[in-house]
């Protein structure tokens, strides 16, 4: 099916998310969404969904123009999109997931082509579990499937590599590359990853504020996607920030540490981290550092062992007792677990330095907003944010007196020169000898900064290794379970 | 033993009522709505139940104005929550008292008036049974249709496709809305529906249970309880019905030990089915404590066993959706 965007812009409010788009999508192609974080991609695509409608313009399917497009409408004609953050019931099991929405057959039927389907993909789905106790790489994975089933011609994917392993990534490159080419599916890959486009798509197109500044032909050259993305001013992309010097004393230890998680346990953990030490956590999601990150932070169950922190026992003792020594956790989920959606930023800043409430005022937070150059009102509230603005806030309302950082996904969502600020403050409070421990799926986010990496496959530590023994190349077979355990 | 049936018929028969207005509130909640109103609509419809029925003589007309009645207030929820997107929690509050004052106003010239009731069945083949017979085999029809449509509802919500979209929208409903399915509309016809039951609540209480209007009917508090039954019984069909025969049973055996031990206050065989529905309560829920869990941990089949009597809300009960003024 033809695509056809015609000067489509919308606005939320003063806000101009896409202005005066003109795009073509000619069916059995692969197109790359290109831009930075707020760019206005995915405010384009959900449009095509018909999750939100266009405040001017309109969208022609095959030269007819198809006004009020819902979601219901759009999928009848053929669009399917794979949401960013998974738009499914975690309350209900696999197979009812599939039934939503699809088509009217058997139970029995449907059953077959969810086997069938996950087969064809090698996806361990069992139709009974709840969807609640599966990966967002495997949310994702149960999503395409259902698109798939409902025979959609425009498939939509909103970065959907964020939770999936290097093989499963390759997997779903040939499934895209034989849809487009076999069947004639048009294929829109929203994305800020530069070599995911390099490595999947036929056309790029770039957006950047709203705008459409390029629509190119493969192959691409980096250096031009960057400078299109980002626009020229955008310097030092790619300079590398040294690593902090490490202190003399093991300030945190774990010793036979055993974790109960909701889900899972880890056993036997020991670990020691000196200051301004830097841990990498590489492992696909839901094999243990998430728990680990957790227990650390106290907000996991010791079972057994000792957790000595600065010369003291911390098993057992509340959550409380880790924050006033200093360990401080920074979510994945930053909106959810991390912010108060519905405070301002002065709230924010008056919740997490109560000792400087005094006559400050707003002085402190201006400050902090200044610091950290985040692009709001003090008045604004936290849901209003974008994923960037959302970090930098977590990052300003760090106590100063903190001696161990705990982060999950520091950068994911983040644009590269949003991820570089973030990276620069963390090196900073590392040089001031607070130790910190961060897991990822970047993989080269893991290689440049960490000292060490510790390697979880199968819910255990299958390598702990100083990150100049170990590359890119070989992290990524040990996630997957294909090398040696040292 | 027939001392045993009999009481264990009284049960079916005290908790009918009940077991139609959580019923019908399970259905509403699960579509993501709370209809606080369930006390106040029992009482109108049942005292509109009786009005119609004494006033044309014919009890079934009087079933159907009950009916009438519960979906007329659900639509007033319906319209201030879904479709306005106010306060459903609010809206209802006011309902109640409003229904309840506007019975009480309206039905003054039925108390205390002999009217007409439901018929009350036999059911041929089952009352020749031993025992069964006994329990079974003799009731008004709002007993036998409390039963059937536990089983109904219950088959419905978990084993068709409509029963899925509605515990869908009740869940999330913006995935639901992505895939196409009317979000707005199912929550409001379920209101409606879950509504209609209340109603029939209402209708059996004046029309059977409690035959006859007064103030007090006997009916007041009904609604209070049936709502908590439906946080009791996890929003599932069958175990919300077991909730409400386990406190018309705790009624009745008050009644009996009343009875048999007539040196105790009679009030605190009415108090007590109360705190033990708290209790019960504790109990189902002990699967969340921290103790609790360290012994599932050793023991990982209670785990499994106790996984079944989780409960948790329908994620998106009470609120609002509206696709057109989305972030």
């Amino acid at each position: 099916m033809r695509v056809e965007f015609q000067d489509i812009h919308k606005y939320y409010g003063w806000v101009r998310a896409n202005v005066g788009i003109n795009l073509v999508l000619e069916p059995g192609r692969i197109y790359g969404l290109l831009g930075e974080n707020g760019a206005g991609k995915s405010t384009l695509m959900r449009m095509l969904a018909g999750h939100t409608q266009p405040s001017k313009g309109c969208i022609l399917f095959d030269g007819e123009v198809a006004d009020g497009l819902n979601p219901s409408r759009a999928l009848n004609m053929g669009v399917g999109m794979l949401y960013q953050d998974p738009l499914d019931f975690p309350a209900l099991n696999i197979f009812e997931n599939f039934l939503l929405g699809g088509r009217k057959q058997a139970k029995k039927q449907t059953l077959h082509r969810l086997r069938e389907l996950g087969e064809r993909f090698h996806f361990s789905l069992p139709p009974g579990e709840k969807v609640s106790e599966l990966t967002v790489g495997e949310r994702q994975q149960l999503e395409l499937l259902r698109l798939l089933d409902l025979g959609v011609k425009v498939l939509v994917l909103d970065e959907p590599t964020t939770g999936i392993s290097i093989t499963q990534k390759e997997m779903l490159f040939a499934t895209m590359r034989q849809l487009a080419k076999d069947r004639g599916r048009t294929i829109v890959f929203v994305t800020h990853k530069l070599a995911e486009v390099e490595e999947l798509c036929e056309e790029v197109i770039v957006l950047r504020r709203g705008k459409l500044v390029a629509k190119l032909q493969s192959p691409f050259q980096s250096d031009e996607l960057i400078k299109l993305m980002f626009g020229s001013e955008h310097e030092g992309i790619g300079k590398t920030q040294l690593r902090p010097e490490l202190g003399k004393e093991k300030f945190l230890q774990l010793q036979n540490v055993q974790l109960l998680g909701d889900k899972y346990t880890l056993r036997d953990i020991s670990l020691q981290i000196r200051p301004g030490e830097i841990l990498g956590l590489a492992g696909l999601e839901g094999n243990g550092q998430e728990l680990l990150l957790r227990g650390l932070a106290g907000l996991a169950r010791v079972g057994k062992g000792r957790l000595i922190f600065d010369g003291e026992e911390f098993q057992g003792r509340p959550y409380l007792k880790f924050r006033q020594a200093g360990i401080h956790f920074l979510p994945a989920a930053r909106l959810e677990h991390g912010l108060f959606p519905d405070l301002s930023l002065v709230e924010h800043f008056r919740l997490a330095f109560p000792e400087r409430n005094g006559d400050h005022g707003q002085l402190l937070p201006e400050e902090g907003i200044k610091k950290f150059s985040i692009q709001a009102q003090l008045s604004t509230s936290a849901r209003a944010l974008s994923g960037g603005n959302q970090q930098r806030l977590l990052l300003a309302l760090i106590p100063t007196q903190t001696r161990l950082l705990l982060l999950e996904h520091p950068t994911r969502g983040l644009d590269h020169g949003a991820g570089q600020q973030v990276w620069s403050h963390l090196l900073d409070r590392c040089r001031r000898d607070a130790a910190l421990i961060f897991s990822s799926a970047d993989l080269d986010e893991i290689k440049a900064h960490s000292h060490r990496v510790l390697v979880f496959y199968n819910r255990q530590i299958i390598a702990d290794r100083p990150v100049h023994s170990l590359g890119v190349e070989e992290m990524g077979r040990l996630m997957a379970g294909q090398g040696r355990a040292v | 033993m027939d001392y045993l049936a009999l009481t264990l018929a009284g049960i079916l028969s005290a908790g009918a009522p009940l077991v139609l207005a959580t019923l019908g509130e399970t259905l509403t909640e699960r579509a993501g709505v709370i209809n606080l109103s369930l006390d106040g609509t029992i009482l109108l419809s049942a005292m509109t139940a009786f009005a119609v029925a004494f006033l044309s003589n014919n009890p079934w007309l009087g079933l159907l104005a009950s009916v009438a009645v519960g979906i007329a207030t659900a639509s007033i929820v319906a319209l201030m929550g879904p479709v306005l997107g106010k306060s459903q929690l609010a809206v209802g509050f006011i309902l109640t008292l409003f229904c309840r004052d506007l019975a009480y106003f309206l039905g003054h010239p039925f108390a205390r008036q002999l009217g007409p009731e439901l018929p009350v069945w036999t059911i041929p083949g089952i009352r020749e049974l031993p025992f069964i017979g006994q329990v079974l085999g003799h009731h008004s029809p709002v007993v036998y249709l409390s039963l059937i449509l536990t089983v109904y509802l219950w088959w419905w919500l978990f084993s068709t496709r409509s029963g899925l979209d509605v515990r869908a929208v009740g869940e999330e409903p913006w995935a639901a809305f992505a895939r196409g399915i009317k979000v707005q509309r199912l929550r409001i016809v379920y209101t409606l529906m879950g509504g209609a039951l209340v109603g029939l609540a209402g209708g059996a209480f004046s029309l059977a249970v409690k035959p006859g209007w007064g103030r007090p009917q006997g009916a007041e508090g009904a609604g209070w309880i049936a709502l908590a039954i439906v946080i009791f019984g996890g929003w599932h069909p069958l175990r919300a019905a077991l909730g409400a025969y386990l406190f018309a049973t705790l009624q009745v055996l008050g009644i009996h030990l009343q009875e048999q031990l007539p040196g105790l206050p009679a009030p605190l065989f009415q108090v007590a089915p109360f705190p033990v529905m708290i209790l019960t309560l504790l109990l189902v829920n002990v699967g969340k404590a921290s103790w609790f869990q360290d012994l599932t941990f050793r023991y990982p089949g209670l785990k499994r066993w106790l996984s079944r009597w989780q409960v948790t809300a329908p994620a998106a009960l009470g609120t609002d959706f509206r696709p057109e003024k989305e972030t």
